[in-house]
């Protein structure tokens, strides 16, 4: 190593790209189980994930990457919505002016806004599927209680995203989207008309609420959701990675020639005796854990189970990587061929008949030609209460990670009763209403 | 491996896809006009500077700032349109053409070179012809987006537009809206369409109900002030060809226009932009002026003696025939004033000049702001018209003076029924013809049917021409013969006394049992009124019920009326006494001597109803 | 470091080098389009149509700047400057700092910090680093005078008209 004493610039300068490179990515391709784990470890973004996952985990037919599909679509909408407020003006004399040039002048401008158009939409849909994923699967069966309790926060804060960004184009569609979706916020007992004041920051739909609307959809709500989708999958790691069936050929526990190590929070449980492996079985069915633990040096198996998992360097990398893509090739084929609508500039005189709210809030504007309460906030609230409760209501551990499991028979039927009912009144509100909310046929 | 295989294929598509994206969002059309427009330019200079200048240029976006016409109006068109201010290029193809010059335009020549009167620095170029000035591709550019609200020359490239209108106006006569809505004043060279269309709207009577800011006052319809920058031409059009076409509770007529009127009337609508120079706050200073020093010239003219002659004028300059009939002309909307001379006496016609409600109602009819003597010498020209008509039999008569609102075939639906309410009786119901004396029908002939439009005949008819036409109307209409009546034993007077006590009572009933016909205001419009033929009741309408007896009230109440929506109030349980307090009620809120209850409605003035 | 490779991924070069084939082909793709997205959006950043007045703009006929004339367009930031039947354009922008110099019997002088120039824009004084530029200037189709902001030319180059 007579080269370390003697190092000379020119030697600096020809090991430059290499240092440099080094020093970013420490590791070189990995070709061992021990790189490929120091590949997850050492990079930042690939250290989200754990070093081994279930081979479950990445079945396909199993959670139809939905949860993935959100938050990339997420990505493109925040790299979308940046690139948007360049040429957006939150004021109600440009902003419908913005829209034109976004559309005939400024280069990429309605692609881009295509884009984020078709993601917010692609988005509120993905999350929802993504929930019915969940809840058709079991998921949501403990430890992962509190996860489905964020998930069901952050479809709200999707729905409630998309919405503050519906009016920002400020054509009559946005104007009296808006109009309507804050009426229905109203009909809340007590708070309805303080927080539609708060909201539009005015009796009416006007600047000051476009200027809000505009922080809301630009900063806070990006703010709080990127916070919640952090302990999102902070919380799938802690709660043992994504959800599956129990280990059918689990090998029975061998009493004392096994070391058993659980890893329960920062305790750890050591079973030596055979009363103690038959105390500690229940837990082990319940928190297939200790992938973490894979790395730590001797204990690279944790309970009594063959070894079901693989690297996540490449295999779990490259999933996401292809749902990545063809989430992308997705929005960009669909931002392709169609335009997102621009409609009449605001005329506050001149409402449309029907004037409609967003697809996804139209189940709720449906409900509402019913009944202004019930529809509007009563039942929604039960709905949203409800859902927010589910793994708090429903706790027998049974059939989880299997869609439709038949343990489940009724607590599937249940929420997809509650689906297809909301779907068929979206679809209702949106294609069988005509002017002044009659029956109409779209044939 | 298959993973492998899959990210390989979906990043190579994600790259195709991207470079179609690329392919598709990067190319400009505009480029190409530009780059002709130099090509060609090049070949037209004379100098070399010329040409060097023009190597210099590449193609980007040209646009024009307009600002003052309030806000900043922004028109990229020169950026395909490159070639409009230049005058070599006129008599290339379009996009690559010159503007025309015109001396129409206020072009001028000076030393052999056209000088524009309105430069396109200055205006822009959508102020005229309308379309959206920051498009760069066709189909934004000209407006041809149905959700533009001006498309370029109004209508001609939308897909929207009502096919069967397109042909009947041209790009150039829709122009006119765009001079005239700077050039406002009358007359103005070139604007026929906008003049006609001005006309029309005294002609037709529009400025009685319709405001437009410096001609017409009227509340009753919307301002149409600015109406040409709200609305797209179609929807002007298609309002003023049927009114109830958008708004199906409209209650504007739909006047007899041919389809010229309506294109002249649209264009002048079309141009009335609330941007007009004229009427800048200066012009409008300088008209309220001129028009208040031709108010007090116009004065003296005024007080002048009412004549039946002025009469005559005025009945011509207000156009009051674009909505009645007088001798042959006719507006197909309003009642025949031909005999309204011998039908009514000069008071009455007074008060309902000052104000058509104080004698019908609900007229629709809007108040005219004329000054009195011109009411007087209108009502002393109607005077004079005063020969009865010369009709004969009972089916002359009928044809003559009762289709007009009954209709031809007696069902109600004359040409004015919709205008008109209490709406026409529809005298083919055998059920309510058959049911009510003969003499309660000539007695409606003879005196009227007060607070409706139904006329005295009285001075027109004479006993047997009356009894004529009604045995006219029962032979062709009514049909089934009239058997024996079916009397009710109903008291001739209301058996309750009026006290504050019963009117209570009545009050509680009302609330209880007649609100979803009658309206909680009592005034017929109640949530059901719209399903029910013929329509309930006006219960506020003070000329007919206080020219109600209490007998056929109490008839009509607790036995119904017979081919209507009103029911026999005494199978569901009213008696004579709680009709007469009912009776005592409705004649409260129509006294004229001015009880708590005659100006508010029933509904608001109820402290506790003992019956709910 | 030499680690012990799998079994499995030995087995043939014929594996690793489709593996390797088809890394590259992903990385390719992938390279691409990253390559297209951030010039694509470089390109939507920059403007294509500004929001002020355009740089190149008519300013009227010859005749309306009698000879000697110096008119400051101030909102263009433009000096036209009229010598005989020779027309220039002369930005009147400070080359220092960027305020707007005023016309001075002298040529042009800057309020913010003292600049001077002489009537054909070069300096005289005052920390000013370089002359005013000159505009071209040419007369359009329609006899209007059009200045291009855009282009600079030499200083003392008249358009004849």
């Amino acid at each position: 190593m007579s080269n370390h004493t003697t190092t000379r610039p020119w030697k600096s300068l020809i090991e430059l790209p290499e240092n440099i490179w080094r020093s970013v990515f420490r590791n070189p391709l990995p070709s061992s189980d021990l790189g490929r784990a120091s590949t997850s470890f050492t990079n930042f973004f690939l250290h989200l994930h754990p070093v081994k996952i279930h081979r479950n985990s990445l079945r396909a037919a199993f959670t139809l990457g939905l949860g993935l599909i959100s938050f990339f679509l997420f990505m493109i909408l925040v790299v979308t919505g940046i690139l948007l407020m360049f040429y957006y003006v939150p004021s109600t004399t440009q902003a419908y002016d913005r829209m034109l040039d976004l559309r005939g002048t400024v280069a990429f401008g309605i692609f881009l806004r295509n884009m984020h158009r078709w993601a917010a939409h692609g988005m509120v849909a993905a999350v929802f599927l993504h929930m019915c994923r969940v809840f058709l699967t079991g998921s949501y069966k403990p430890p992962r209680e509190f996860n489905w309790v964020l998930g069901v926060l952050l479809l709200l804060l999707t729905l409630f995203l998309s919405f503050t960004g519906y009016l920002l184009p400020w054509d009559q569609l946005a104007f009296w989207a808006i109009t309507v979706g804050t009426s229905i916020a109203s009909y809340a007992p007590l708070v309805g008309s303080q927080v539609k004041f708060l909201l539009l920051g005015d009796s009416t739909v006007g600047q000051e609420a476009l200027l809000r609307f505009y922080v809301l959809h630009v900063a806070v709500l990006p703010a709080v959701l990127s916070l919640l989708v952090a302990i999102h999958f902070w919380r799938i790691r802690k709660d043992g990675g994504l959800s599956r069936p129990a280990e059918e050929d689990a090998l029975p526990v061998e009493a004392p020639a096994t070391q058993v190590e659980v890893v329960q929070g920062p305790a750890v449980v050591m079973a030596t005796s055979a009363a103690a492996a038959a105390a500690v079985k229940p837990v082990l069915q319940k928190r297939q854990y200790g992938i973490q633990g894979l790395v730590r040096g001797p204990f690279t198996k944790v309970g009594n189970v063959p070894d079901r998992s693989v690297f996540a360097w490449p295999n779990l990398f490259m999933a996401e990587l292809v749902v990545f893509l063809i989430t992308v090739a997705g929005v960009l084929l669909v931002s392709l061929f169609f335009n997102a609508p621009l409609e009449e500039p605001v005329n506050v005189m001149h409402p449309p008949n029907p004037a409609k709210a967003p697809w996804y809030f139209l189940g709720l504007q449906e409900q509402v030609s019913y009944s202004a309460f019930w529809g509007g906030v009563g039942i929604p609230t039960i709905e949203v209460v409800l859902l927010l409760l589910v793994p708090y209501i429903d706790r027998k551990i049974a059939g989880v990670g299997k869609w439709f499991a038949r343990e489940r028979l009724l607590a599937n039927f249940l929420f997809l009763t509650f689906v297809i009912t909301n779907i068929i009144l979206i679809i209702i509100g949106t294609f069988f209403r005509g002017p002044n909310w009659e029956f109409v046929s779209p044939w | 491996m298959s993973t492998r295989v899959t990210l390989a294929v979906v990043s190579f598509v994600v790259l195709i896809v991207h470079g179609i994206v690329f392919y598709d969002q990067f190319f400009n059309r505009w480029e190409k006009h530009q780059t002709a427009y130099f090509e060609q330019a090049r070949s037209l200079a004379k100098t070399d500077a010329e040409r060097r200048a023009l190597d210099e240029r590449s193609p980007r976006i040209e646009q024009i700032i307009v600002t003052q016409f309030g806000g900043s109006h922004v028109d990229r068109c020169t950026t395909c349109h490159i070639a409009s201010d230049d005058p070599r290029f006129q008599g290339h193809a379009e996009p690559l053409r010159t503007h025309p010059y015109s001396a129409a335009l206020g072009d001028t020549q000076r030393n052999g070179r056209w000088e524009r009167r309105h430069k396109f620095t200055d205006f822009g170029c959508t102020i005229c012809h309308d379309g959206q000035g920051r498009g760069l591709e066709t189909f934004d550019a000209h407006g041809e987006d149905v959700f533009w609200p001006s498309p370029m020359l109004g209508y001609v490239t939308q897909v929207n537009w009502h096919a069967e209108y397109k042909p009947k106006l041209t790009g150039k006569e829709y122009m006119q809206a765009a001079c005239a809505q700077c050039h406002t004043e009358e007359n103005f060279a070139g604007t026929a369409l906008v003049q006609r269309g001005r006309q029309l709207f005294f002609e037709k009577a529009c400025y009685g109900c319709h405001r437009i800011e410096g001609l017409s006052n009227g509340t009753l319809g919307a301002d149409l002030s600015d109406v040409g920058r709200k609305y797209k031409v179609n929807y002007l059009w298609e309002h003023t060809v049927n009114p109830r076409a958008f708004q199906p509770t409209s209650f504007m007529p739909k006047f007899d226009l041919t389809d010229d009127e309506i294109k002249a009337l649209t264009v002048f609508l079309k141009s009335r932009r609330g941007i007009n120079f004229a009427e800048t706050s200066l012009g409008q200073y300088r008209a309220r002026l001129q028009q208040t020093k031709l108010e007090e010239t116009a004065k003296p003219q005024t007080t002048a003696a009412p004549s039946p002659g002025r009469g005559e004028q005025l009945v011509a300059e207000r156009s009051c025939t674009a909505c009645h009939r007088l001798g042959d002309k006719d507006g197909h909307i309003a009642p025949d004033l031909s005999y309204e001379g011998l039908i009514r006496d000069e008071d009455w016609m007074m008060g309902h000049f000052k104000e058509p409600k104080s004698k019908i109602p609900d007229s629709i009819m809007p108040v005219f702001g004329l000054p009195e003597a011109d009411f007087h010498s209108i009502s002393a020209y109607l005077k004079t018209r005063s020969m009865p008509p010369s009709f004969k039999t009972g089916e002359e008569i009928y044809k003559g003076l009762c289709a007009r609102c009954h209709g031809e075939k007696g069902d109600g639906k004359g040409v004015t029924y919709l205008y008109l309410d209490p709406a026409p009786r529809d005298l083919t119901k055998e059920a309510f013809m058959n049911s009510k004396p003969e003499n309660r029908f000539l007695q409606s002939l003879k005196s009227g049917v007060p607070g409706t439009s139904m006329p005295p005949w009285e001075r027109v008819l004479t006993d047997d021409q009356r009894r004529a036409v009604l045995t006219y109307v029962f032979q062709t209409f009514v049909k089934e013969p009239r058997g024996q009546l079916k009397e009710h034993k109903v008291p001739e007077q209301n058996p309750v006394a009026s006290n504050a006590d019963s009117i209570h009572r009545g009050e509680g009933i009302f609330l209880q049992r007649c609100t979803g016909c009658h309206g909680r205001k009592a005034d017929g419009k109640g949530p059901n009124s719209l399903d029910i033929s013929p329509r309930p009741r006006n219960l506020r309408n003070s000329f007919f019920i206080n020219n109600v007896a209490d007998r056929r009230l109490l008839d009509s109440i607790l036995y119904g009326v017979q081919g209507t929506a009103m029911p026999s109030w005494i199978d569901y349980g009213l008696t004579q006494n709680d009709v007469g307090d009912l009776i005592n009620f409705i004649r409260s809120m129509n006294s004229q001597t001015g009880s708590p209850q005659s100006e508010k409605s029933p509904a608001l003035t109820s402290q506790v109803s003992p019956l709910r | 470091m030499k680690t012990p490779v799998k079994p499995a991924i030995e087995e043939g070069g014929d594996a690793m080098t489709r593996r390797r084939a088809l890394s590259w082909l992903s990385g390719f793709g992938l390279f691409g389009s990253l390559i297209i997205t951030v010039f694509s959006n470089l390109i939507f950043i920059k403007p294509r149509a500004t929001y002020g007045q355009p740089n190149r703009f008519s300013i009227g006929r010859p005749d309306d700047f009698p000879s000697g004339a110096r008119v400051s367009l101030d909102e263009r930031r433009v000096c036209i400057v009229r010598d005989g039947d020779k027309i220039a354009a002369i930005s009147t922008t400070c080359t220092h700092l960027g305020c707007i110099v005023s016309v001075a019997e002298t040529g042009f002088s800057c309020p913010c910090h003292g600049s001077h120039y002489d009537q054909d824009g070069n300096v005289t004084g005052g920390p000013a680093p370089r002359a005013l530029p000159w505009f071209q200037v040419s007369l359009a189709p329609n006899g209007e005078i059009e200045v291009d902001k855009d282009s600079e030319i030499e200083a003392g180059n008249y358009l004849r008209v």
